[in-house]
């Protein structure tokens, strides 16, 4: 079930430079989503920004949802003023949440940047279902870019930072840091962040034998898989099956099926 | 306004659109709808007028390479490149869902010469897998956009038009619609050609060219270089077209380009269109032609109007 809401803003904070914390009122949103899901939220009342954003789950909580944004585009920044008790046009819970198995002894999440939004939805997920904290990596360009951590680690998570520039944690990118802590095959990781770091991050977990999943994001129209703008190119040989939508058929894929190779990173911001 | 004391009858909206028949005068724009069941967990997809498929080709399509799209004022652009299941994966897997649906079917086609519209369409109509045909002269992202110039969409060019219109023409007796490109001088000269080799009805208007750029990495922002501009940003040149196209021909139009709320879709009528189609709102809110629907059935009561089909044509110039 996919639903249009009109929820009241709750709380929307800035927790760093720039990045945003809402938390929605819908409670039809948290009793169905799932770690993994996104929603669809019109920004505007007017016609530009035309088109909704696209928001992971951060936490799905009783009553209530969360996002973790980037104040950086016009919508976002649209988003960002908004102020507690304003009536905002939700669509969801879209897209396929992460896979949970409690058969991996080892859960390694790896975020790149704000791709730690959609982990501690799946963290939590995680301790609650297969009864084992997940390690976290968060990584990104620098300190202050760094979010969530205290949350993980109330989750019981061991967490690694990694930084480009050394000035928290370790002066290391996300794969690099994931290579550190030795994934094997009874490991699955989960991976979220810039698509070149997705990819370097993925051909790490796979050398290593591990299970690895990879939460994509794409510049979206409708979310509900008609408009086929989100796609990435997949490795299947099938026309009809080479391009996968991000809204539809993920946003959570297995990094085995999508063609890394293919993905024109020129065009990644 | 209507008086509270005046019982209100319920106002007429079927339309006959070149031979079909359809309950109410709104349908979707191919390429905004999917197959339909993409947006019937919003509404009944069966009450629209008529649900217009993404366009289909014989062979499963994978379309252009990413990045296909970006939001741009008050609209987008697209170049997805027509990717779609194929016409075999249309029968078995999307058509069972419109039937059961009880939708009217408007089956787009694509192909690439007017041999592969006379299959598609042979198909359409052999199969019952469509209840009008609107073929689809007028994609803009399936050439390379490198080496485009001069007309390169079969309907910039009138003599293609009726080339095709008439080898399709020949092969179904289905209600057919030919969808035309804004991207020319004059829209007459397609339309009537149209017209000439025997279609029912036109669609007017597929997306603008348009090309957008990055300023700070100095790339398109599309891999396809250009694409088709569509949204309520474009919906003053698409009324112009629709109007323009209204004096020439006598054949029924579909009015498209930027139709949000039922204002948007009086506005087509009032300039020509019988019936209206809502596209790049899709996106925006999945229930917008619904939305679409009720307005126009709330305006002709406000303003009690019998027949939606009065409001065809009846601007005040």
């Amino acid at each position: 079930m996919r639903y249009l809401l009109e929820c009241e803003v709750v709380e929307n904070d800035e927790v760093a430079p720039e990045q945003f914390r809402m938390r929605i009122n819908a409670p039809e949103l948290s009793r169905t989503a799932i770690a993994g899901q996104f929603c669809m939220l019109q920004v505007a009342e007017g016609l530009s920004p035309f088109l909704r954003r696209p928001m992971c789950f951060e936490r799905i909580q009783r009553d209530h949802v969360s996002i973790l944004y980037k104040a950086e585009g016009e919508g976002t920044r649209l988003l960002s003023k908004m102020r507690p008790g304003t009536t905002l046009n939700v669509q969801g819970p879209l897209g396929n949440g992460f896979p949970i198995d409690d058969s991996f002894e080892r859960h390694i999440i790896v975020s790149g940047g704000i791709g730690v939004a959609t982990f501690p939805a799946l963290a939590e997920a995680i301790v609650r279902k297969c009864d084992v904290a997940p390690e976290v990596i968060l990584a990104a360009r620098s300190k202050h870019l760094i979010l969530c951590a205290d949350e993980f680690r109330e989750l019981g998570c061991k967490v690694y930072i990694a930084t480009d520039d050394g000035s928290a944690g370790e002066k290391l990118f996300a794969s690099q840091m994931l290579e550190k802590l030795r994934p094997n095959p009874s490991c699955r990781v989960y991976v979220c962040g810039p698509m070149i770091m997705m990819k370097t991050t993925s051909d790490v977990a796979m050398a290593a034998g591990a299970d690895c999943v990879v939460s994509l994001e794409a510049q979206m129209a409708c979310g509900d898989g008609a408009c086929l703008g989100c796609v990435v190119e997949s490795k299947s040989e099938k026309e009809g099956e080479k391009m996968v939508r991000v809204c539809l058929d993920g946003p959570v894929f297995d990094t085995t099926m999508i063609d890394w190779a293919a993905h024109n990173m020129a065009y990644d911001r | 306004m209507t008086t509270g004391t005046t019982a209100a009858t319920t106002p007429n909206l079927g339309i006959d659109l070149g031979g079909l028949k359809m309950k109410n005068p709104v349908t979707v724009a191919s390429g905004t709808f999917g197959y339909g069941a993409e947006y019937s967990q919003y509404f009944d997809i069966g009450r629209l007028g008529a649900v217009t498929t993404k366009s289909l080709s014989l062979k499963p399509r994978a379309g252009n390479k990413p990045p296909r799209l970006v939001e741009t004022p008050a609209g987008m652009l697209n170049a997805i490149g027509l990717q779609n299941v194929g016409i075999e994966t249309y029968l078995s897997e999307k058509l069972p869902f419109l039937r059961a649906k009880c939708a009217t079917i408007i089956a787009n086609i694509y192909g690439h010469s007017a041999d592969e519209y006379v299959e598609l369409a042979r198909r359409i109509d052999s199969e019952g897998a469509g209840d009008a045909i609107e073929a689809n002269l007028s994609c803009p992202n399936v050439h390379d956009a490198r080496k485009a110039k001069g007309a390169v969409l079969v309907s910039q060019d009138p003599r293609c038009v009726e080339e095709y219109t008439r080898a399709i023409r020949a092969v179904t007796k289905l209600p057919l619609i030919v969808k035309l490109t804004p991207n020319v001088m004059d829209i007459t000269e397609p339309a009537l050609a149209a017209e000439a080799a025997g279609a029912d009805a036109l669609c007017l208007i597929n997306t603008l060219l348009g090309l957008a750029i990055d300023a700070e990495t100095r790339r398109p922002r599309l891999s396809n270089i250009v694409g088709g501009l569509s949204g309520p940003a474009i919906r003053p040149v698409a009324v112009k077209m629709v109007w323009d196209a209204r004096r020439a021909v006598k054949i029924p139009i579909i009015g498209t380009g930027g139709i949000c709320q039922a204002d948007d879709a009086i506005e087509f009528l009032l300039a020509g269109a019988t019936a209206v189609s809502v596209g790049s709102m899709n996106f925006r809110q999945p229930d917008a032609a619904i939305r679409v629907l009720e307005g126009i059935e709330d305006y002709l009561l406000r303003h009690e109007i019998e027949n939606v089909s009065e409001l065809v044509g009846a601007m005040k110039a």
